[in-house]
């Protein structure tokens, strides 16, 4: 085989051709190994590009997040019990925390509204979340802004009617056009925009709600502009020194929220302390699941289209046998038949990797629009792709090319003639 | 060619000397040819005859280096083929040998064309002058308007035809045919043996044709007759 390859160029060429002919000649048994092989590499396709896509959704979390900050909500929001209420944290909580919990710089109180109808001339637009926020809401969660400026500290004091708008309702009440200094009505209030925040593109913790449809606005103005409860925040948002004693820190804020709100020692949490790395395991426990599953499926699919490949090829070496004497008698050489074999299952993977991908690629979009996965195709995902058929070729088709390449050419052409 | 030995000076261009094969089958050894030694010369036409069993075929697949001898030696344009690799000897059927078989053996997806092609797929000769020669080939058989047939629309007598061309698409020295006119009809057999005449006459090339039918024989001009394994009489 070796002194094919590297004496006979032309050989080795003129043996693609033979092969080539011999695989559109078998259209049939081509068809099944392809379609065996594509779906092998269809669910790899999806496994690379859901795991990528999984990393990347939690660099942008951490990113999002910060490494340095947790997040507290009111209530137990993971086994909430019964009754709970979930109006707990107060100002008093947000100043025991700024004054006395060690490590902490910052503590930002957030209140939200939820389905707030926004309106643009005769456009509308709902968006799922208006937050309340203080100063330099955009710096503080390294949230880009693409536009305007952050909310200053004045905005905050004079409960000023301006707000920063995501990327979703933008583009929903201005597409292209700038929405900087235009004047919205949320509700029934006019709220100038002086700020547009920077495409996100994901999904916050665990909803299916994109983190670009929100509008942000001075919490002082949301508190007294849509009637809040005065007393409670949703939630807030928490920033250490040293973001390497998260965990620490984190503790030592739960024993602080606790003794703040008199929780006896059999009384359960009634709040939730979140960090970014608590929030990718949540997403990574989902995502890990289903790539687990994939991967079984990918592995059984590779599997089975090698047997198949190996089957319809010991098939196709019996059913050819006249053609292989026929071929050796004439002069190939073993080494010759074998590459003309080998090339022909080379062929045959290789264009179910590339069938597979485009399956791959079609699906994990289906997936991903459904929301189940995130997904990134990369180059790389072609590259393996290839590279696995190409293994699936070698791998099963090398005992069949190697069992015609052995044959007596007397033997085989007796077996297919008189 | 491969072979050390320089070709023998008018040595023959076939010698067998005391050449035996034997197939061993159950621990029973069942010996096909006991002593066989013939020379043939090249330009020869040549018909070996023999009943059924006889070890005919046995014979041509040792002279045509598809199988080799238990025993006893082969040369071939004065070398000894028994030292041979199997790639040199690929090589040397290649380049040196045609062969016709009585079930015609066509690929039976490739065109008329492409079958004339086959052994010089596996030659160096360039692919231009190689579609030239197979083209020049089907016309002095024929089949020129049947270039771009399949084998199955073909008659039995185009497809020896066509295999006729591609055993001489290397320009071989020697022809061998297997029982070539064993499945046609008896005015389809005299055309096909016109052609080897013809390819003996011509072009100056061996032909050596094993049939059992003595009017195929009777266009050789030497009969060799084998019985029981042996040369009864050339
Ligand atoms: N591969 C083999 N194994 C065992 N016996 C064989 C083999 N090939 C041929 N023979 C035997 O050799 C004898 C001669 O066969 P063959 O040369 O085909 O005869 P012919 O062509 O004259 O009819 C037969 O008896 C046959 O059974
Ligand atoms: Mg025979």
């Amino acid at each position: 085989m070796w002194r094919v390859l590297s004496r006979y160029p032309r050989l080795l060429w003129r043996l693609q051709g033979v092969a080539g002919q011999a695989l559109l000649a078998h259209k049939a048994r081509s068809f099944f190994v392809v379609a065996a092989v594509a779906m092998g590499i269809a669910a790899l396709t999806v496994i690379v590009a859901s795991v990528d896509g999984a990393r990347r959704k939690a660099l942008e979390i951490v990113d999002f997040f910060g490494p340095d900050a947790v997040l507290v909500l009111g209530g137990d929001i993971e086994n909430r019990p019964v009754g709970q209420r979930t109006n707990t944290l107060t100002w008093s909580d947000a100043r025991a925390i700024a004054r006395s919990l060690p490590g902490a710089y910052a503590v930002l109180p957030m209140r939200s509204v939820r389905a707030v109808t926004l309106r643009y001339g005769n456009k509308n637009h709902e968006a799922p979340t208006v937050v309340g926020a203080t100063e330099n809401y955009a710096a503080t969660w390294n949230w880009p802004l693409s536009e305007g400026r952050d909310l200053s500290a004045d905005d905050i004091a004079h409960g000023a009617k301006v707000a920063l708008i995501g990327d979703a309702p933008a583009k929903a009440l201005f597409g292209d056009a700038s929405p900087i200094g235009r004047t919205v009505m949320v509700k029934n209030l006019p709220v100038q925009i002086v700020g547009r925040l920077s495409y996100r593109g994901f999904t916050g913790g665990g909803s299916d709600v994109s983190v670009d449809d929100r509008l942000i606005m001075p919490i002082s103005t949301l508190t007294q502009r849509f009637n809040l409860d005065r007393n409670y925040f949703r939630g807030l948002r928490v920033r250490f020194h040293d973001p390497d004693l998260i965990g620490v820190h984190m503790e030592n804020l739960r024993a602080l929220l606790r003794h703040e709100h008199k929780l006896g020692p059999t009384i359960p949490d009634d709040f939730t302390i979140m960090s970014a790395s608590e929030i990718l395991k949540f997403l990574t426990a989902f995502t890990g699941g289903l790539v687990a599953f994939l991967g079984v499926t990918a592995g059984v699919a590779i599997l089975v289209g090698g047997f198949v490949l190996a089957n319809l090829m010991f098939l196709g070496v019996s059913e050819r046998r006249v053609e292989i004497g026929l071929r050796k008698a004439v002069g190939a050489t073993s080494g010759a038949i074998l590459i003309q074999f080998l090339s022909e299952a080379v062929y045959l993977t290789l264009a179910g990797a590339i069938l597979g991908v485009g399956l791959g690629v079609g699906l994990g979009e289906s997936l991903s629009r459904l929301g189940m996965l995130e997904l990134r195709l990369s180059p790389k995902i072609f590259v393996l792709s290839l590279a696995a058929a190409l293994a699936i070729a070698l791998a099963f088709g090398l005992r069949p090319a190697r069992k015609a390449a052995g044959l007596d050419p007397i033997e085989a052409l007796r077996g297919g003639g008189e | 060619m491969t072979g050390q030995t320089p070709p023998g000076q008018g040595e023959p261009l076939i010698r067998l000397t005391d050449v035996t094969r034997s197939y061993v089958m159950g621990g029973v050894a069942n010996t096909v040819l006991s002593g066989v030694t013939l020379d043939i010369a090249a330009g020869e036409f040549a018909a070996i005859m023999g009943p059924s069993g006889s070890g005919k075929s046995t014979l041509l697949h040792i002279l045509g280096l598809l199988d080799r001898p238990t025993s006893g030696s082969y040369r071939l344009r004065g070398q000894e083929t028994g030292t041979l690799s199997d790639d040199a000897l690929s090589h040397l059927r290649n380049q040196a040998i045609g062969f016709v078989f009585q079930s015609f053996y066509l690929i039976p997806y490739a065109t008329a064309l492409d079958n004339v092609l086959l052994p010089g797929l596996y030659s160096d000769a360039p692919r231009a002058a190689l579609t030239r020669r197979a083209h020049e080939l089907l016309e002095k058989v024929g089949l020129t308007a049947q270039a771009r047939h399949k084998p199955s629309q073909l008659s039995g007598g185009q497809q020896q035809r066509v295999a006729l061309a591609r055993s001489l698409i290397n320009n071989p020295d020697l022809i061998l045919a297997d029982e070539p006119t064993g499945q046609l009809d008896s005015g389809t057999s005299r055309e096909i043996m016109e052609l080897l005449a013809a390819i003996n006459r011509d072009a100056g090339k061996t032909v050596i044709v094993v049939t059992h039918d003595p009017e195929t024989a009777a266009y050789a001009r030497r009969q060799i007759l084998v019985t029981d394994g042996r040369v009864a009489r050339s």
